[in-house]
């Protein structure tokens, strides 16, 4: 998963700070001292509950930042997939609930929200609207639907193995957990190994260079901006088995969690760098640090500021890192 | 005493090139004063140390006998002067009058804009003009040419001591070439200092006294414009040193059969263009810039839409509509832009090289690292990359290494024709003479090369054959024996009337 970094290292190097040689290490001190800290303050926090607490919390951004990991280096972005999280949640309680066998109801919503992804490039890639821009207006869209469908009421689904699928553990720890750490590392190899993942490096980097080069951007974001639909849907339906009901205002607000996490992580906001683990430690470092302030007795208001200025600090520190490559 | 302007001993440098070397003159108030010189001879740099857009490195600029040091196009047009570039500088979601005015748009107490006496003022320059539009249009609607007038009205409005044009012409028609004319006659008896760019020769003998002539970022002379001939003018544009950097050149002498040829192609800014190319030999595309030599290398490579006109490549007719295309039919471009159109600045040499072969060198979709190494460690070694690892960001590289990368790229896609689009560009004389050698060693390895650049020494001497262009249609096609500098240069700004 570290190969791509291996270029980012070298420029780093010359710059001879030897702490910012590699972004990941330095991002697993961070991740360390924060766990450090919330253990110090209450002893609640570092123990295996917690823990996986923790991990099932993460397992919905931690899918939504796949995908936004890949648009951002792409040089594109995508809001919408908060409320692709809530439409196809409810969409998957409706269809169990209508009679259809859960694999089926899975499969389905998952396929569909692809016309979601695909109406997304249609905007940005046919009619030339901003990807911040298109996205956003398509997560309205979602987000209204998502009500409409169930009369903005959540929807209990009834299925019992349906529902059991959320809770289960296996060796001690949650399903959607490890199922999102496998969708991490299927992608990260993606994005390290293939062709794709390099095309997506290239024409994040620079769009004109990479035509000229022979890619495809339009074809390449239109296969991310699916993807990320796709993703976003299949965390709808994790989320939907974890809550066994469809909660029509579910995923709201975790578009920017995603964005927040791939960010600090070191994905950078103009294109063309950043990587799947680095993401996922940036995750980490998010979800411990929210946790950590609920177990510290911190307002739920307060947590959101502070979150805030998490961002602001990521994004300060990827200003330094730039302005050390220019 | 009138106005006047005069530059002492002005000199500019950039990495590895002096636009600028020890340029003085003197212009007066009343007076047109043409500047004219070949693409690169200078006149782009010398107009934006007048506008204070730069600075010179060394020599003195006055202004009616004081000395100005602009730090900034602002104080420069604060001190009376407007320079009209080709690109303009509208903002094109205001109106004209907005676009005239900008900072100085009358004001009611408070600081409030008074549109309706705004408006009426520009109502009255628009008159004077004898314009059609009305004061309270938006920019983006009018036509390129009366936006190029509107670019005008905003010097003329700053009642500017010293206005400079730079291809005013360009984009207007006949009729209203005649009333910038009329314009510039009219600066002219306020007293003004006028200059004027143009590559229009014909243009220069209606409208200036005056001509100054550029080689090579040097003052050749100045002369009356009344003593001039076109001749006259041609030949002392023309005549650079050639250094030994041709002589060395090892060239390649084997030609073979036609490899790539091209049938009345025709796009947005190319018309009917036909040529054939053969193996190893290497066409010089030449013109001035905007003649459409790069629009033609964009048809071909499938970057632009070909409107109509057929590719073949070995003899079998292509359909290219994507870059894609291209590479798959054997075509490579290195575009004129390296930075915005070549490289991916912020990846690797490695990265940049292998992204055209992708897929030639993964399985399943899976890059084969070791093998992605290799080659690109081969094509470092072979173009003479200064690196110490492919894993450097292209960024850091110098012009001439960053345009060895490109051409390493096309080097390890197996192609059949080569388009350079001005490959020398911006780069310092050593590296040019490696590019040469390149281009030399491609076409002896059987590559047909399309050679496009400004520059007429270098045209004329690594190019085989050459094509010139003007306004997207070839007018002239000259065999080895044929080529000069000033034969080239007068295919390239002929004029109906000019060499009838």
């Amino acid at each position: 998963m570290k190969n791509d970094n291996s270029n980012v290292k070298k420029t780093d190097a010359k710059g001879g700070i030897s702490l910012f040689k590699s972004n990941e290490i330095m991002m697993l001190i961070v991740l360390i001292v924060v766990i450090a800290i919330f253990s110090i303050m209450n002893g609640n926090y570092l123990t295996y509950n917690n823990m996986t607490n923790i991990l099932v919390a993460a397992s919905t951004i931690g899918m939504l930042a796949i995908g936004e990991t890949f648009l951002i280096i792409a040089g594109h972005i995508d809001l919408s997939s908060a409320h692709i999280v809530s439409l196809f949640g409810v969409m998957t309680a409706l269809l169990i609930n209508g009679g259809m066998p859960w694999p089926l109801a899975m499969i389905i919503v998952v396929v569909v929200s692809s016309v979601v992804g695909l109406a997304n490039s249609c905007l940005v890639n046919i009619f030339g609207l901003q990807p911040f821009i298109a996205t956003l207006a398509m997560s309205q869209v979602c987000e209204g639907v998502a009500y409409l469908i169930c009369s903005g009421k959540s929807v209990p689904v009834n299925d019992v193995v349906f529902n059991e699928i959320g809770t289960t553990r296996v060796l001690g720890i949650p399903l959607p957990a490890i199922i999102m750490v496998i969708l991490f590392i299927i992608f990260g190899l993606v994005l390290s190994k293939t062709v794709f993942g390099r095309s997506v490096y290239m024409i994040g980097g620079n769009p004109e260079a990479a035509r000229l080069a022979g890619l495809n951007p339009k074809k390449i974001s239109t296969i991310l901006y699916v993807i990320a639909a796709m993703i976003a849907a299949f965390a709808g339906v994790m989320m939907t088995t974890r809550m066994h009901s469809g909660q029509p205002a579910g995923g709201a607000g975790s578009e920017f969690d995603a964005i927040t996490a791939a960010i600090l992580g070191g994905v950078a906001f103009s294109g063309g760098k950043g990587n799947l683990a680095g993401c996922f430690i940036g995750l980490l470092i998010m979800q411990c640090f929210n946790n950590g302030l609920t177990v510290i007795n911190v307002s739920s208001f307060w947590q959101t500021v502070a979150k805030g200025l998490l961002l602001i600090a990521a994004l300060i520190f990827d200003y330094f890192r730039r302005k050390k490559l220019a | 005493m009138g106005n006047y302007l005069e530059f002492k001993h002005i000199s500019k440098a950039f990495v590895g090139v002096q636009a600028l070397d020890d340029i003085s003159f003197r212009a007066e108030g009343g007076e047109v004063c043409a500047l004219l010189g070949e693409n690169g001879a200078g006149k782009s740099t010398l107009l934006k140390i007048l506008s204070g857009a730069q600075c010179a490195d060394f020599g003195q600029y006055f202004i009616n006998g004081e000395e100005v040091k602009f730090q900034s196009p602002i104080e420069a047009i604060k001190a009376g002067v407007s320079v009209i570039y080709q690109e303009r500088q509208l903002v094109g979601e205001l109106s004209v009058t907005e676009n005239v005015f900008m900072e100085d748009l009358y004001r009611k107490k408070g600081g409030i804009v008074d549109f309706r006496k705004s408006h009426e003022e520009t109502k009255k320059i628009i008159d004077l003009f004898q314009m059609p539009f009305a004061p309270q249009t938006k920019v983006n609607r009018l036509s390129v040419a009366h936006q190029q007038m509107v670019e005008i009205m905003k010097a003329y409005r700053r009642n500017s001591k010293i206005i400079a044009f730079d291809e005013p012409t360009a984009a207007l028609s006949d009729a209203e070439i005649e009333v910038l004319f009329g314009l510039i006659r009219r600066l002219k008896e306020e007293g003004k200092v006028v200059l004027y760019v143009s590559h229009r020769l014909k243009e220069l003998f209606q409208l200036t006294d005056k001509i100054i002539i550029l080689k090579d970022g040097r003052f050749v002379e100045d002369i009356r414009t009344e003593k001039a001939t076109e001749n006259y003018l041609v030949s002392k544009m023309v005549g650079r040193n050639i250094g030994d950097a041709y002589a060395m050149l090892d060239r390649n002498d084997k030609i073979g059969d036609v490899v790539l040829e091209a049938k009345n192609l025709n796009g947005e800014f190319v018309h009917d263009v036909s040529f054939k190319l053969r193996a190893g030999e290497v066409l010089g595309f030449a013109g001035l810039v905007g003649a459409g030599r790069s629009e033609t290398a964009r048809l071909l490579f499938g970057a632009d839409k070909l409107y109509s006109g057929e590719i073949y490549v070995e003899g079998k007719k292509k359909k290219i509509k994507s870059p894609r295309d291209a590479i798959n039919a054997g075509i490579g471009l290195c575009p004129e832009d390296r930075k915005e159109q070549g490289l991916v600045l912020g990846r690797s040499i490695k990265d940049n090289l292998t992204v055209s072969i992708l897929n030639t060198i993964a399985k399943g979709g899976i890059i084969d690292k070791k093998k992605e190494k290799e080659l690109s460690q081969s094509a470092i070694e072979k173009y003479r990359i200064k690196t110490h690892s492919a894993d450097k960001v292209v960024m850091e590289l110098s012009g001439g290494n960053q345009q060895k990368v490109i051409l390493g790229r096309w080097l390890l896609a197996d192609l059949k024709v080569l388009i350079l689009d001005e490959p020398t560009k911006g780069i310092d004389v050593g590296a040019k003479a490696e590019i040469y050698q390149m281009v030399c060693d491609l076409a002896k390895a059987g590559l047909g090369i399309i050679f496009i650049s400004s520059e007429l020494p270098e045209v004329l001497n690594v190019c085989d054959k050459v094509i010139v262009m003007k306004e997207g249609s070839i007018t002239g096609r000259l065999g080895k024996n044929e080529l000069s500098e000033e034969l080239i240069l007068r295919l390239a700004m002929r004029d109906a009337d000019c060499f009838a």
